[in-house]
């Protein structure tokens, strides 16, 4: 037999092959949309059906209007609180707070993580005491603040400092330490100091760790901030749900909540970002 | 005189239940050029003593020469290769490659023409700007052999380098490796607990047994060069490995 009367076979042509795997590609990949679109109207049909209820259990007064607003009466909160003459400097204060006792956090828990993980007497010294000092939540020593720094921003500052230092202290320093020995002994093997071991090895091989720690330095900054602003505080929006809640207006709190809600979402979607920058490379 | 010396070397370690022995009076030379295998099972010492060969970990006692001088510390012409291939994944292929020059500052425009011959040397041309993370098991070894001679070590140093591989690519590895030793001239200490490879890649072989770790015996590999797997139907090839194996106490 020769090979134009095998191809002429029906079914065994390689064209007909070929046929039939793009079938097969396209028919996964239009599995595959369909999947992610069904997941997509299931998540959005949740969140329609929860605001639904919401509405209409308020709406018909199974709940007082006083106690959970309706996502209506929200909604127009959201607007009047955003255009109010207060709103905007209060959200100053707060913001500059929390980018403060982020900073501060972030930067001092890095340099300590550094400083106990590279040298021996600097671990033996401070070591125990961080350690001592992480188990109180670091929530009680809010009042202590305010009454310390005042009603004012270095208070807040203060609390979101202690609140973000210890993730990221303790993500630097696992992440120093979680280190192939094997990499280590290349190291040396190269007669690389300290400094370069740190440069070319522990550093980089950190960082995804000290990212994730990043993260929850963040979320922790930011809930030092409004703590200390519900302790004693004369601005911020802390200070503003604080108020608006002693006055009943719950619609307005929930629409700072909200608002709030964003911008640290926002924020930490960012540092996400930043994140894949940094670490592009795939873990062996 | 050999290029590496070792007399009575002892190394103790203190546990908390005591002392533990990990090599008793081990004596050798090795010659320039030499390709030697350390062989034997886990707890015989052969990857200590490669530590200590390396200036990593002391020795408890005994005198230890490397170019006629006394050697107890990390030195720029001994290369360290393990069973890992320990590429840094945040670094090109050719950027691992290039990690020894740098950090021993090495000219920058030799040591770029450098890792290109490396790179076609070991196989891998074209691979330069993929990441590890992109590359087999047998391909990071490949990369990790490139980088053992980057800044072209006198003594070469490797702690069961192909071990982690399948015996297909462990083969090609082995085949590969000598092309490269016969092409360079380097001093090799390998150590291995896989007979056979131990045979096919050696001049002499240290034959070690735990317990405490001691060098049982010295086996000269009697095999041409340059050598293809065809050796190993060698009827010398089987009966250097049975001889071995009858060192070592494993034969049932």
């Amino acid at each position: 037999m020769d090979m134009s009367a095998k191809s002429a076979l029906p079914g065994t042509s390689t064209i007909a092959r070929d046929d039939a795997v793009a079938r097969f590609i396209a028919n996964e990949k239009r599995t595959a949309q369909q999947r992610l679109i069904r997941n997509r109207l299931l998540a959005l049909g949740f969140g329609l059906l929860v605001i639904a209820i919401w509405h209409i259990s308020t709406e018909a007064g199974f709940v007082h209007r006083l106690i959970i607003p309706s996502p209506i009466d929200t909604f127009w909160a959201t607007g009047r609180v955003m255009s109010a003459e207060y709103f905007w400097p209060n959200v100053g204060v707060t913001l500059s707070e929390i980018a403060w006792g982020f900073a501060i956090g972030l930067s001092s828990g890095v340099v300590f993580g550094v400083l106990v993980a590279m040298f021996d007497t600097v671990r033996a010294t401070i070591y125990p005491y961080l350690v001592a000092l992480q188990a109180p939540p670091k929530i009680v020593l809010a009042p202590i603040f305010v009454t310390w720094f005042g009603f004012d921003q270095p208070s807040k500052i203060a609390i979101a400092v202690v609140m973000s230092f210890f993730p990221m202290f303790l993500n630097t320093l696992t992440g120093l330490s979680s280190v192939d020995p094997n990499a280590v002994k290349l190291m040396r093997s190269l007669t690389a100091g300290r400094w370069k071991t740190f440069r070319y090895l522990l550093l980089p091989n950190a960082l995804p760790i000290m990212m994730a720690g990043v993260k929850l330095c963040w979320t922790l900054a930011v809930l030092g901030v409004i703590v200390g602003e519900f302790v004693g505080a004369s601005a911020g929006i802390g200070y503003l749900i604080y108020a608006m809640n002693f006055q009943l207006d719950i619609a307005g709190v929930f629409s700072l909540i909200i608002l709030l809600s964003v911008f640290t979402l926002v924020i930490y979607q960012l540092i996400e970002w930043l994140e894949s920058r940094i670490i592009f490379w795939k873990q062996l | 005189m050999g290029l590496i010396e070792g007399a009575n070397l002892d190394k103790v370690y203190s546990t908390a239940t005591g002392p533990l022995v990990a090599l008793t009076n081990v004596s050798f030379t090795i010659n320039e050029g030499e390709f030697i295998s350390l062989v034997g099972p886990s707890g015989c010492g052969k990857s200590t003593l490669l530590s200590i060969l390396g200036g990593l970990e002391q020795k408890t006692d005994g005198d230890l020469i490397l170019a006629g001088q006394h050697h107890d510390a990390p030195r720029r012409d001994i290369g360290m290769m393990f069973q890992t291939s320990v590429l840094f994944p945040w670094r090109t292929i050719r950027q691992n490659v290039r990690l020894p020059g740098e950090i021993l500052g090495l000219d920058k425009k030799q040591q770029a023409d450098r890792t290109d011959e490396l790179l076609d040397l070991v196989g891998l041309n074209g691979f330069g700007e993929r990441f590890p993370g992109e590359l087999s098991g047998g391909m990071r070894q490949r990369v990790a052999l490139a980088r053992l001679l980057a800044h072209d070590p006198r003594v070469l140093l490797m702690d069961e380098p192909f071990g982690a591989l399948d015996e297909f690519t462990r083969e090609t590895m082995n085949v590969e490796l000598l092309r490269i030793w016969e092409k360079t001239g380097k001093t090799v200490v390998f150590v291995t607990h896989n007979i056979g490879e131990a045979v096919f890649l050696s001049d002499r072989i240290f034959v070690m047994t735990p317990r405490p770790g001691r060098l049982e015996g010295i086996v000269e590999v009697d095999l041409p060069r340059p050598r293809t797997t065809e050796v190993m139907r060698d009827p010398r090839y089987t009966e250097h490995v049975y001889d071995i194996r009858r060192m070592l106490g494993v034969d049932h």
